[in-house]
Formats: C-alpha cells, structure tokens, sequence
C-alpha cells in the first residue's frame, strides 16, 4: 500500500520524490476533512472582516493573526515563531546525525540503515525536542496557549488539529526509521504521555477562556497520543506485535479523532464569540436557548472528547486502554509498572476532561446569562455556512463511534506499518471482536433511550407540562450572577493542586459587620512558564547584554577582524 | 435463531432481577438505619411505592433548563440497563461479556455522571452549581480507586472482562485468604459507598444541607424524571452490590437454587452493612471526603504492590 511519485527534476543531496504509505495516509485523512470544513466556516465567519483588510504580501499573516494590531496577538505571534525555530535547530541537528549515519538523505536509504544503539538514542532525544516543541509536550508546550486563542476560530481549529499533529508526524517518522531504539525510549514517551496529558487537562480546567482552554486540551489529547505511541514502542521493543499495533493504532486513531472533535469544538467556540463577541466564560450562560445547533454540535464535541461511548473519543481510548491492559499480561515487571501508571493516568484524564467539558458546557451554553450579552435578537444567529461545517465533523464523530471498522483498516495499517510487523502475524481479532460488541452495546444503549423515552412519554401523555422558575429553596432574589461559574467549578480540583498549578487567588476578603464591595480574582498560571522560561529567559538576557557591553564600536576593527579569518582560511587550505 | 432467542431471553432476565429486587434495597437500608434508631420504620415495600407514585405524576420544569434536563434521568436509566448486562449476578453469568467491558462499564457510568452534571448546571441554580462541581470532583478521585482496582483484579485473573475478573477465578485465591483480595474488597466497598452517595460520603436523606451532593443533584427533578432517577440509582446499588459480592462470595455449588439464593443473601447482607454503617457514622466534613476516597485508592494500590511482589 505505498504509492510514490518521483520527480522529474532533482534538489540538492537527493531526488524529489513524494510518497504515500500507509502512516501518512492516516494525517491527510485528518487534515482533508478538517481543512475543507474549516475553509467553509471560514466564508461565513470571515464575513465581517470582508472589505477591510488588505489583502496581498501580509494576506498570509492577516489569516493566521487577523488582529495583529492587538499587542496581544503580535506577542503571541512572536512566540510562536521563536518556539519553531527552536523545534527547528533540534531537527537539523538530528537529520544531520541520521544522514551522517545513513550517508543519505534520504528516507528510504535511511529505513534501510540499522543505526547504532547510541546514534539511534541521541536521534530520538533531538526528534522528542524538535518535533515535541511543535507537538507541544510539556515542558516545551508555552508557546501553544498563546497562539491557539489568537488566530481566528478556523484557523484555531487548524493549528489544534494539524498542525502540531505534525509534529507526531514527525515522531512517528523518526519511530519508523529508526528501527533499533533502546528500550527507555518507549518508557520515555509514555512517560512524558502521562505528563503532558495530566498537566494539560489540569490547566484547562484552571481557565476561564473559552480557546485557551481548549488549547490547554490540546496538550491533554498529544499526552494520550503520545501514551499510545509508548506503548507501541514498548510492544515493538520487547517482541509483542499485537501490543504494537494496539498502540500506534490506537495512537493514530486519536490523531484522525483529536483534529475531528477538536476542529468542532474550535469551531463551536468560534460560533459563540462571533456571536457574543466574547470568550470569558463566566460572561456567558444559557446560550443553548439562543443557538440551539451550536449547542447541539458542541455538546457532541465535548462528548467525543471526554472519551464517552457513541462517539469516536471512546474508540481511540479504548484502543490504548486495550493495549495496557495487554502490556500488564505480556511485558516485563518494569513494563508492568508503567502500563499501569498508563491506565490510571489515562483514567485520571478521563474523568479531569469530564469535569472540565461538564464545566464548559454547564456554563457556557446552560443556565442563564451571566451577563447581557449582546446579541442581534435572531434565533441562531450562526450563517449556514458556519453550522455545515460543524455538523459534517460531528457527523464523522459520532460515524467513527458507531462504525469503528471503517477505520481499523486505516489505522491498523498505518499501526502495523509503524510497529515492521505483517499485518498476518497479529490477531488482531482478538481486539477487532471486542469493539465489535462494544458498537452492539452502544446501538442497544441507543434502542434503551427510545424506549425510556416513549415510556415516559406514555406517562406523561401529550399534554404540555406546567413551567415554572428553578427552585432556589425559598430564596427569592436570585440573580443570574450567583450561578456557578467556571472558576468555582472547578475550584475544589484546582486547590488540590495548587501547588503545582500555581493558583493565585487576590481579595475576596469581607470585612466587617455590613461589608461593602469586594472584588476577587483567581488564576492559575503556567508552572512551565513561570519557573523554567521565564528565569530562563532573564539569565540569557542577561548574559548577553553582558556580553554587549564588551563589544567592540568600530566597524574599521570588524573589517579587520574578516580580513584575518580570510587570510586564516587562505592559510588553512594551502597547507 | 434459538441462539438470539436465548439471549434476548437472558437479557430480559436480568432486567427482571434487578427492575423488580433493585427498590428493595433501599427500604433494606431504612428498615436497618430504623431499627438503630430504635423505631419502626417504613415498610420494605415503600421504594415501590414511591416509585409508582412518581411514575404516576407530571413533571415540572424551570423555564431556565433546557432538553439536556429532560434527558438526564432517562440516560442514567439506560446506562444502568446496559451495565446490568454486563455484571454478574453471581451464578448467572453476565449476558455480555468480552475484554474490555470494564471500559465500557466505566465510561457508561461516566456518561451517565456527564448528563446529570449538565443537567445539574442546566437549572442555573447555585445549590445544584455547587452539587455539580462536588460530583465532578470525587468521581475523579474514585475513578482512580476504581481503575486501581480493576488493574489488580485483571493481574490476577490475566483477564481482560469484569465476568472472568470476578467470576471462576476468585475462588482459588480466596483459599489461601489472600490480602490482596481484602484489599480489594476494602476499596471496592469505599469506591461503592462514594459513587451511591452514602454516608460517609454524602447523606441520601437530607435534600437542604450545604454538603450534599447528588441529592442536590436532583433537587429540581420531578415526577417522572424523578422516579427514573430514583429507580436509576437502585440499579446502581444493586450493580455495585452484586459485584462486591461476586468477589466476597463467589460459590458455585451447582445447584442453581442454592447459588441464587446465596447470591441474593450476599446483596441483602450488603444493604444491611451498609444500613449499619450509614447508622452508626455521621457524614465526613466535605474536605475529609477526598481523604477516604484516596485510602480507597491507597488500598487498591498496596493491593496492586502486593500482587507484583508476588509474581
């Protein structure tokens, strides 16, 4: 299953060629569907903006950050363009030792090599820095919250989706190459898996805006594709096929699930600040009642990627959570260890997502207003070419959770092509029956809901059912604003972890018999940022503004100083 | 044919046993919490009663909530259906089984859980804001004990299903009076008593109190969604029970009459037990809740050490 196309001219070191094998297959699935949709929400959500812009050199850049008069958004800009160039001093360095070794360029002569254990080591470490600045692993994630939020909702759902899935790309290239990875390699990707995926969703549940939080659930989703991508690495390090391709598929299914429900939910979110022209959460409220096919599609995304059954989230889980559970039976003490650390860090994450998605629906989309948001009066007040592309991705959603087996044979394909097994030597029945059983249930659980459904209506006949106020036991000045909001949701699992969540709260404090006003404010900061980039970053400027102070102010001296390299090198080469 | 009539025949006799002994349970746990009180109490039959009395009234709804609060109460009945195919009841094996179940099992109750939270935040009240944020957090942490669990339950049964986990293989390790069965037990009963929202954790009985959390929950549902509601956290109980009791007494004897009968005397023994505890315990202070739910985990965990030393 490769199909190449190879050039008619060449570039320098090697041939053009382009290939499709079976991994890269599974990311063009991802990005086709997601850019296309993102491209017709695109039309409608850029329709304010049509006119005013533009368009030419900076078109590019009007795209990515349309506001880039706002501070704000230059800097986040700015951010992400250092972080990638740093992600890119990594990967030259380790194509660099790849091709020394390999004495080619190019991939094919590359696979074919068997590296040394210690070239093959060093290349994994440089390819989890490069390409996991871009993936956006902790500690090197800093530079994703910010950019996510400030790109449009389209192009949020872009980046989230795609873009740093090529960053995984990337890693599972490198995997595919390099076939003699010592065994801590597997044990390291799980590991920063189990970080990233924790840290992320506790972050998310720490904020109060909308794409910043699913930003911050980015880092969550890369964690439990880069578990899968461990235990694939452990089943393939130690000899278990099965466990292999249990992992990377499972793995890559995520990738393909991750940019479906994530590009829906950036999607949604984007439907909501176009029409409320905010993304403070605790702005917002019942906004279900005012954009009912939002709400709908969101609420599938938010189903989807809290992992629960029906929907495609569930599917990939369950995958990785069926390689784990198999590492407990098949691997070594130490593999055993880790595996379950895997499961309870994935169920962890499970249940974080939940409470975090429970909140962002709860508040965003039920209750009541928190504040008058200003809104044009119509009922949904989303274009159609906004919904359409929402309703095609929850659509695939809920597809791949109902009809898991029209994509095993892209993901198994590409989890076998990653794991050098055949396809032949895995049972895979031995997990393709079980997902089986699992859509029969979920289809039954469908079937229980109707007949619950028409039974209670039997009970209730057709007849309308009175309404009245929300019971607020007896207390009868109720306003909008004493509702819940989405830092005291989440407040009980964000004090627990204060210490590594750096949870910052200010006033609050009532004081006296009658207290007046009191305002109070609550965040949680980056511990990354905060404690690693930030004193980082001061050092550096500060040593190099030492060094400045040395430098020398005479352009005739610099001349001079070229002319003498010259004449070093001149003396070099004849020798 | 015979085969899918079989089974069909099997599902309805699980949805038998527990729609129609599931109430039974919490007039169990009344009559006990009365006797220790020294009184009466209501009848075992009352949970029926109260039952068909909801399933008899209208529902009122707040203008504020939306379809989300209409279809909580049946999503949580219909997961309980479904997960009550896939636990044994003791003898009777579980009508589906396949590795991997215990995933589904606890997604479906983290699905169930997603719906009442939603519905909880959907009426716009702060009393349920409060409940729903409580829930959301101790499911988190007995999610973790309950995993815990499950890992130690599947090194020792080198299984993947919640039927073989619990089923034929337990008895070999019960004769050498394992720890590690105990420990589990110990946690399970704790994970139990968090996710049926019982004393120590949280009181079924009091509807107006700062500390509640899933009465609160439910505090604007009425009639009919109510009584799914009530029905739905019966089946949990029952589910919850037979489970425990499949790992504390997990005999096959042989006769079905005596197996069902033991299986049935473990579970009432359960509501007792927990009749007992929830009499002579007060509720935890809320901030010592997430300490008892982490002893379940640590017991699950030492559980799970004294299982990798052995092998």
């Amino acid at each position: 299953m490769e199909k190449i196309f190879r050039g008619p001219w060449t570039v320098p070191f090697g041939e053009c060629s382009l290939r499709l094998d079976p991994l890269n297959l599974v990311f063009l699935a991802a990005i086709v569907v997601l850019v296309l949709s993102s491209a017709i929400y695109g039309t409608g959500y850029l329709r304010p903006y049509r006119g005013k812009k533009p368009l030419g050199i900076h078109a590019f850049f009007y795209l990515v950050f349309m506001a880039a008069e706002k501070p704000a958004v230059r800097q986040a800009g700015f951010i992400y363009l250092i972080a990638s160039h740093c992600a890119t001093f990594f990967l030259f360095l380790m194509f660099f030792l790849m091709a020394h070794a390999a004495g080619s360029m190019d991939f094919d002569v590359m696979a074919r090599t068997d590296f040394p254990q210690a070239v093959a080591a060093l290349a994994f470490l440089l390819a989890l820095a490069g390409f996991g600045v871009k993936a956006g692993f902790l500690p090197t994630h800093i530079w994703l919250p910010y950019a996510h939020p400030a790109a449009p909702a389209h192009i949020s759902a872009l980046l989230s989706g795609i873009a740093i899935k090529m960053g995984i790309y990337g890693i599972c290239r490198v995997l595919w190459i390099v076939k003699t990875l010592p065994g801590w390699c597997g044990y390291t990707l799980l590991a920063l898996g189990i970080v990233s995926g924790l840290m992320g969703v506790l972050y998310a549940l720490g904020q109060h805006e909308l794409k910043r939080l699913l930003a911050y659930h980015s880092i969550e989703n890369i964690g439990i594709i880069a578990v899968g991508l461990g235990v694939g690495l452990l089943g393939r390090s130690h000899q278990v096929p099965f466990l292999a391709v249990l992992g990377f598929g499972g793995a890559l299914l995520h990738v393909v699930n991750h940019a479906l429900f994530k590009g829906l939910l950036f999607l949604g979110a984007g439907s909501v600040i176009h029409r409320t022209h905010s993304g403070e959460m605790d702005h917002l409220g019942g906004l279900a009642k005012t954009m009912p096919w939002t709400a709908g599609f969101f609420l599938a995304g938010a189903l989807s990627i809290c992992g629960l059954p029906l929907f495609n989230g569930f599917v990939s889980e369950f995958l990785i959570y069926f390689g784990l559970f198999t590492g407990l039976r098949e691997l070594p003490p130490e593999g055993v260890v880790a595996c379950s650390l895997g499961i309870l860090s994935l169920a962890l994450m499970g249940a974080l997502a939940l409470a975090c998605f429970s909140k962002v629906y709860g508040i965003v989309f039920l209750g009541k207003p928190r504040t008058d948001i200003k809104t044009d009066g119509t009922p949904e007040g989303t274009p159609f070419s906004m919904l359409l592309p929402m309703a095609i991705l929850a659509a695939l959603c809920l597809w791949i959770g109902l009809v898991p087996q029209s994509v095993t044979g892209l993901i198994f394909g590409g989890g076998t092509y990653l794991a050098h097994t055949d396809a032949f030597a895995v049972r895979l029945g031995t997990v393709l029956g079980p997902l089986a059983t699992v859509v029969r249930m979920a289809l039954l659980f469908l079937a229980l809901i109707l007949g619950l459904v028409l039974l209670r209506r039997l009970f209730l006949g057709t007849k309308p059912l009175p309404v009245r106020e929300t019971w607020s036991c007896g207390f009868v000045a109720v306003s909008s604003r004493i509702q819940y909001t989405s830092a005291s949701f989440a407040r009980m699992i964000v004090e627990l972890m204060k210490n590594i969540l750096l949870f910052r709260r200010r006033g609050g404090q009532v004081t006296g018999v009658f207290p007046g006003k009191a305002h109070m404010k609550s965040s949680v900061h980056d511990a990354s940022e905060e404690m690693i980039f930030r004193p980082g970053l001061a050092l550096s400027n500060e040593i190099s503004k030492k060094l400045g102070h040395s430098r020398i102010r005479y352009t005739q001296l610099y001349l001079m100083y070229i002319l003498l390299f010259l004449v070093f090198l001149l003396i070099w080469k004849l020798k | 044919m015979s085969l899918l009539f079989n089974k069909a025949v099997t599902f309805l006799l699980h949805w038998l046993v527990i729609g129609a002994l599931s109430p039974a349970l919490f007039g169990v746990i009344a009559r006990v919490k009365a006797f220790f009180a020294g009184k009466k109490g209501p009848s075992l039959l009352q949970p029926y009663f109260d039952l068909a009395k909801l399933f008899r009234k209208k529902c009122v709804y707040s203008s504020t909530t939306t379809w989300i609060f209409r279809a909580s109460p049946v999503v949580s009945l219909a997961v309980m259906l479904i997960l009550s195919l896939m636990v044994p009841f003791g003898r009777f094996r579980a009508p589906v089984q396949f590795p991997g179940d215990i995933l589904l099992v606890a997604y479906l109750l983290a699905l169930g859980r997603f719906f009442m939270i939603l519905a909880a935040l959907d009426t716009g009240s702060s009393f349920e804001g409060m409940g729903a944020s409580r829930e959301a957090f101790f499911s988190c942490l007995s999610e973790l004990a309950l995993f815990m669990n499950f890992i130690t339950l599947s090194l020792l049964s080198e299984s993947l299903s919640l039927s073989r986990m619990i089923g034929a293989d337990i008895p070999m390790s019960w004769k050498g009076l394992d720890p590690v069965l105990l420990l589990v037990v110990g946690s399970f009963f704790i994970v139990l008593l968090a996710e049926n929202c019982r004393i120590p954790v949280d009181d079924p009985d009091t509807h107006l109190e700062l500390t509640m959390i899933h009465e609160v929950m439910i505090l604007d549902h009425s009639g009919v969604d109510l009584g799914y509601l009530l029905y739905a956290s019966a089946m949990k109980l029952f589910l919850f029970f037979a489970i425990l009791v499949s790992i504390i007494i997990p005999v096959r004897t042989g006769h079905p009459a005596v197996d069902t009968g033991i299986f049935l005397g473990g579970v009432l023994a359960m509501a007792v037990l927990v009749g007992i505890v929830e009499s002579i315990m007060a509720r935890l202070r809320l901030n010592r809740v997430r300490l008892l739910l982490l002893i379940a985990f640590a017991l699950a965990f030492f559980s799970l050490i004294v299982t990798l030393w052995r092998n």
